[in-house]
């Protein structure tokens, strides 16, 4: 793709220690980069040059006082375009936010700030995070840098493509029903899905709360960790944040004793050849190192999507429904209340979206709400006792999985049929249902030519060990 | 379960969105589809499993009620519609509500 070598976060780092560059050669580098590249893929709704120049600046001028930085001081970092920075703008890749700009810096972001990260700009997104391909965004889909037909996913495809195209360091995305995860498989980086609670989502625009939660991309396992290892832990400002407790099972040199399951529901049909065969290769991999695999079951894996195609739409019909007309902007020729309200949401809103809250607001309606979404909730309690048993009582210590059915499908492919496109999210539902981490890594030995990833998912709470496996399986 | 144009209008009704008549169709076809496949919950028998409400388990988490000026005056200023300080909103009655 590129033929210049990529900087990681620790190469940075250390570069900027030794003064074998500076930071605002390395923001200007990037920033350059973005205007070459992503003519053709698309990956940025704005650029925060300036802004991100002088945080640049600041990075040397600090250095320069001989001062001791933070590990990702000078590092350029993209944000999907859900997330808040003060004065950048952010539309949800929607027409409904199309002016609006932040008027604060999300949590995630006030801590990448006080590292001294440079802020590169918004990535773009499917509209308000609802698709699986970022085709969905008003302001055109987002290309797959590995094949410009493909899609990178979604719906954090901005984030993954900018990443995937070295047009950033690192990114962070959102991750409902595999947001962070899917896009990272198809465009071959990394992505990672704390446990839910584990990051802040304040200043993050909430699409499906019970389910929604901030992650990092990068090139490396080593560079996620260290993105997720400072935005992670407890904010006043978002009640469901914890700090994680800080246990790591796993801090050796191999793989001995470790126990890997293989959910058999992930693996029976429906798999492409491809990611069949390249889900066997990295088995491999994992036992020559040493770990050993148990089969396990999770029986309720199918009823994951239904589950999902039910509390979220729920969910995200009643957030979305802030986007009235009054607070963000509204269409000109509404007379009435009413009007403003159906005219707004129904002129700037695309289809996708008003799928979802035509959906949601059906199994909330009186008379269809015990049979969806009581229902619904009922079954997302045996998904995660299903988690709970294999972690429990089979004793496994990940499970690994595919990320997606299939690599990166063609743009256009199925944007007719939502459900075709709902199936794509299939094996990195479940892992969100169940507030679990889950890792997405690409694969070193894959089969044919676009990238395919591997999912490992940790227990509840243990998203350190993910790293550490991840970590192992990068060093082979 | 068959959804109709009539339901597609029920829901964006109560929804308060505008969709076009071309729309519907559309609409009413794929929601269709889809609560198709949520057929599939029925062959559970989820009688005596209790929901799961959230995403979290985490109970009553507080914090102190704190004035914060500055957040409210930055939220003031992305208000789209402002005057002598006020934000401006449309009327909420209109004049045959008075009669």
């Amino acid at each position: 793709m590129n033929n210049e070598k990529s900087l990681s976060v620790s190469e940075i780092r250390d570069g900027l220690r030794s003064g074998k560059f500076s930071a605002a050669e390395i923001a200007e580098d990037y920033f350059k980069k973005i205007e070459k590249k992503d003519k053709s893929i698309h990956a940025y709704l704005n650029l925060n040059k300036k802004s991100g120049l002088e945080a640049a600046s600041w990075v040397d001028s600090r250095l320069k006082s001989g001062e001791d930085l933070p590990d990702l001081a000078g590092v350029p970092i993209a944000l999907k375009d859900v997330i808040m920075s003060e004065g950048l703008p952010c539309t949800a890749s929607s027409k409904i936010l199309e002016n609006y700009i932040s008027s604060y810096d999300a949590t995630v972001v006030k801590k990448l700030k006080e590292q001294g990260a440079i802020i590169l700009g918004k990535t773009n997104t499917d509209e308000f995070a609802m698709g699986s391909s970022t085709e969905t965004s008003a302001y055109g889909p987002t290309k797959n840098p590995h094949d410009l037909e493909r899609v990178p996913g979604g719906s954090s495809g901005g984030s993954a493509a900018a990443v995937a195209a070295d047009m950033a360091v690192v990114a962070l995305g959102s991750d409902t029903g595999g947001s962070i995860r899917q896009p990272a498989g198809f465009c071959g980086t990394v992505g990672f899905k704390p446990t839910y609670g584990a990051v802040s989502r304040f200043g993050l625009l909430a699409m499906c709360s019970s389910l929604d939660q901030i992650g990092p991309f990068a090139r490396s396992v080593k560079d996620a960790e260290m993105v997720f290892e400072e935005i992670k832990g407890e904010d006043r400002y978002d009640a469901t944040s914890f700090d994680l407790p800080d246990r790591r099972l796993w801090e050796k040199e191999d793989l001995k004793n470790i126990v890997i399951g293989l959910p058999k529901e992930y693996l029976e049909g429906g798999l492409s050849k491809e990611v069949e065969t390249t889900i066997k290769n990295v088995i491999h991999e994992f036992t020559d190192m040493g770990a050993v695999f148990k089969d396990i079951s999770l029986p309720h894996t199918k009823y994951a999507l239904p589950c999902y195609y039910i509390i979220m739409p729920a969910e995200a019909s009643t957030n979305l429904a802030r986007y009235d007309g009054i607070r963000y902007g509204r269409s000109k020729d509404a007379k009435s209340l009413l009007e403003i309200y159906e005219k707004t949401k129904g002129e700037r809103f695309g289809e996708e979206v008003k799928r979802r809250i035509l959906l949601g607001t059906f199994v909330l309606s009186s008379g269809y709400y015990d049979a969806y979404y009581a229902k619904a909730q009922r079954v997302r309690r045996l998904i995660r006792e299903d988690f709970e048993k294999a972690f429990d009582s089979d004793k496994v210590d990940a499970i690994l999985a595919p990320v997606s059915p299939s690599p990166a499908f063609k743009i256009g492919e199925k944007t007719q049929n939502p459900m075709e496109m709902y199936l794509s999210d299939i094996f990195t539902i479940p892992a969100n249902l169940a507030g679990i981490p889950g890792l997405a890594i690409p694969a070193k030995n894959k089969e044919g030519d676009l990238p395919i990833g591997f999912q490992l998912m940790g227990k509840w709470g243990d998203d350190k060990n993910l790293f550490s496996l991840g970590k192992l399986y990068e060093s082979i | 379960m068959a959804i109709n144009k009539e339901t597609i209008e029920h829901l964006a009704e109560l929804a308060r969105v505008k969709i076009s008549d071309k729309q519907k169709e559309k609409l009413a076809f794929d929601l269709e589809g889809i609560l198709g496949h949520f057929q599939e919950l029925t062959e559970l028998d989820t009688r005596d499993v209790s929901p799961v409400t959230g995403g979290t388990d985490l109970m009553n988490v507080f914090k102190d009620d704190e004035e914060n000026d500055e957040l409210l005056s930055k939220g003031k200023d992305a208000f789209p519609e402002k005057e002598k300080g006020f934000l401006k909103v449309p009327a909420v009655f209109d004049k045959s509500d008075h009669e």
